[in-house]
């Protein structure tokens, strides 16, 4: 079974994320950049349906020459090859532009049975792109799922959402994106690491993609980030001092909130 | 020249920099206080391969170096998990055996250092011949088909969660008669072998032992390298320990640093952060810098010694020298902006006190170190 994983690098959670002022697009330079959690995961579910079922997993970006960090991560994690979409013209793409291209570039992979992604990326949090990507491709989207299993030629999935859970399942080839409860990411071994390094990473540009560049950036994107504002800083809040009745007031004002 | 590490250094410091998050200082405490041992933390760095990584890769390691080793070391200590074990059983015992060891004794021990399911404790310290250990007296004869071991060593680390002991001892030439180095695997638990906890005023996972070998019985294939090896193999493993003990140094003092500076961020007693204050904030930027400039040191040391380069024993000695000093520094710096909680189990840097002074005092003391410099880099009189 030829699967394969659509990760994406983004800021690292615990240091400060910024739009940048000239254009509203993510400020790259000002954050470190790491491997979507998210999409370790689904990495992880890739490998283990690997080990449990052969073929290839291929991990397949698109983001700046950077990203090919995020490839080695995942590829270090026992990945077996990469493409990676890096193109100066995608810069400010939006989520359907972004999907169209990814499934120009799933397109270059042969004999594809399954594509995981993580459910939402951690950056832009649109949560979008991995039922669009099915949807160019024609392919059935599993979203949310916290469980994946695959007989023969379909795959199960446990889908869990606010509302519930669902069980649902479709005929390969299909989509399906994971959730943050699906699996623990192994950690690279040092073998993997230096196995990493040798495994093929094919880069493309928009042409070699088959991409027109009229359809993808910032220019030609259907969305537009208008105006941009920092979160304001958390105020202060209410304090409560105890005097004998603090556990009383805690109440009310949970109350109060319609928290109790 | 380029100071940029390699994509795959980045990821392996990355890589075991995760681990280490995964199980944390108070883990490590926790283990300590308890008199329990990181065995979890261990395995689980045996499997990843972190352990092995300097183990050559015929026999199931990374085929890396003490380059690679450092960079586990200062990691895991970076996170809160120093490990000493690391500088004893894959710097120095794993690289005397493959640098030394019969082509039998590397097939039966390399492997299980790759995967860290061997441990071993590493014993040149005697009560009557510290820093000095040209006056070791723990002698072996031959016996037969095998040896006889008599002697006391002090200090040794680990030997309760070790099965086997690296013991530096003398050997009578059987030609000339004279005594000269040479090192046995002794099985800790071996007919003639015993050791007793020594208390130690440290936080620490590991204890340190006295042992003592009552005219131990070990077996020919003990002697490591054979009869010929001798000083040479000794020496293979001295200069790892040194900059492991190094990188780990400067594993704790990054880490005390960023303790200490997140602690300064956030506490305030007048108003604004007591970091604003440069009484607390110039401790720490001092202590930034010179952990860092340790741990370059520690890094041209340990490509020295992957190298072969003649230089690597001054490189090792300056690395390990700058490391406990520094590493000291950021811990006293890193609690004096705790204040009284710099002190509390709780807030986790007073625990280190003890780790870092240690690397002041072993594998080979702050003294002995600028007596060697003194001595071997500016061509003064030998003091001692
Ligand atoms: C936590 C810990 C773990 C250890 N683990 C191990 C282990 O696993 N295996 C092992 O074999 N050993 C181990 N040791 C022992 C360690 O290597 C020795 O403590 C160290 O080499 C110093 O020897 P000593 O304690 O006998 O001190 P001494 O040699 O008695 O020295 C005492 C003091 O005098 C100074 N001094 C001595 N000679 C001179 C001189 N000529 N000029 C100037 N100053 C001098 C020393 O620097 C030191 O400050 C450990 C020690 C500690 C603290
Ligand atoms: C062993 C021990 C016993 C104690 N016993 C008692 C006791 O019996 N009774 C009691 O009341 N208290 C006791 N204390 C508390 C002790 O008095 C306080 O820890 C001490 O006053 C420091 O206060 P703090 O811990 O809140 O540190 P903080 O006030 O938070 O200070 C943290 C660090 O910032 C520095 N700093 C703070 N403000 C400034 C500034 N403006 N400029 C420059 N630097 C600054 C401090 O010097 C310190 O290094 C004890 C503490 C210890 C460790």
């Amino acid at each position: 079974m030829n699967i394969v994983v659509l990760v994406k690098q983004v800021p690292d959670t615990n240091s400060e994320r910024r739009l940048t002022d000239s254009d509203h697009t993510l400020d790259r330079a000002s954050a470190d950049v790491v491997l979507d959690e998210i999409n370790e995961r689904a990495v992880e579910e890739a490998l283990r349906l690997q080990e449990a079922h052969g073929g290839e997993v291929t991990v397949v970006t698109m983001g700046p020459d950077s990203a090919t960090d995020a490839l080695r991560k995942a590829l270090s994690m026992g990945a077996d090859k990469a493409v990676h979409l890096s193109d100066a013209a995608l810069h400010g793409s939006d989520a359907v532009q972004t999907a169209r291209a990814l499934a120009k570039v799933i397109g270059t992979v042969e004999g594809v049975d399954l594509v995981l992604a993580g459910n939402e990326a951690t950056d832009g949090r649109m949560g979008a792109v991995p039922a669009m990507v099915a949807e160019v491709l024609g392919l059935p989207a599993l979203t949310h799922a916290r469980k994946v299993e695959v007989d023969g030629s379909t795959v199960r999935v446990e889908r869990e959402t606010d509302e519930g859970v669902a069980f649902v399942e479709a005929a390969l080839p299909a989509l399906v994106s994971v959730g943050e409860k699906i699996n623990e990411p192994r950690y690279p071994s040092f073998k993997g690491i230096m196995a990493a390094k040798k495994k093929p990473v094919t880069t493309l540009g928009l042409a070699d993609a088959g991409i027109d560049a009229a359809e993808v950036g910032l220019a030609n994107a259907a969305t537009t980030v208008v105006e941009a504002a920092p979160k304001p800083p958390r105020s202060g809040g209410q304090k409560v001092e105890d005097a004998g009745d603090g556990g009383v007031r805690i109440a009310e004002f949970l109350a109060a909130q319609k928290l109790i | 020249m380029d100071f940029q590490e390699s994509d795959e250094h980045r990821a392996l410091r990355s890589a075991v920099a995760a681990l280490a998050a995964k199980y944390g200082h108070e883990y490590w405490v926790e283990k300590a206080r308890s008199g329990e041992k990181t065995t979890e933390l261990w395995a689980e760095a045996g499997r990843l391969g972190y352990l092995g990584v300097a183990v050559p890769e015929e026999y199931g390691g990374g085929g890396g170096g003490i380059t690679e080793l450092s960079i586990v070391c200062e990691e895991l200590a970076a996170g809160g998990c120093p490990l000493l074990l690391l500088v004893v059983s894959p710097a120095i015992a794993a690289t005397v055996i493959a640098r030394s060891g019969t082509p039998e004794q590397r097939g039966t021990w390399l492997p299980g250092f790759a995967d860290g399911s061997v441990r071993m404790s590493f014993a040149i310290t005697e009560p009557d011949a510290g820093s000095n250990s040209h006056r070791i007296t723990t002698t072996a004869r031959r016996d037969g088909d095998g040896w006889r071991l008599t002697g006391r060593k002090v200090f040794i680390s680990g030997v309760d969660e070790t099965d086997t002991t690296l013991v530096v001892s003398r050997l009578a030439d059987s030609r000339t008669g004279k005594l000269r180095p040479a090192m046995f695997l002794v099985p800790n638990d071996a007919p003639g072998v015993e050791y007793q906890p020594i208390p130690m005023e440290f936080t620490s996972p590991e204890r340190q032992f006295t042992m003592f070998f009552d005219d131990a019985r070990l077996p020919e294939e003990s002697l490591v390298g054979g009869e010929d090896a001798g000083l040479a193999a000794l020496f293979a493993g001295l200069n790892p320990e040194r900059i492991t003990v190094a990188a780990y140094a400067c594993g704790i003092g990054r880490y005390a640093v960023s303790k200490g500076a997140a602690y300064a961020g956030s506490r305030s007693v007048w108003g604004r952060p007591i970091g604003a204050h440069q009484a607390v904030a110039h401790p720490l930027a001092k202590a930034h810098i010179e952990v860092d400039l340790a741990s370059l040191a520690t890094r041209r040391a340990a490509w020295a010694y992957d190298a072969d380069d003649p230089a690597t024993g001054e490189y090792a000695n300056s690395a390990k020298y700058a490391a406990a000093e520094a590493a000291i520094g950021a811990v006293d710096a890193a609690v004096q902006a705790h204040g009284g909680n710099g002190m509390t189990s709780e807030y986790g840097v007073g625990t280190l006190w003890g780790a870092v002074r240690a690397a002041r005092i072993a594998p080979v003391s702050r003294e002995m170190i600028l007596n060697f410099v003194a001595q071997h880099t500016l061509g003064l009189d030998r003091s001692y």
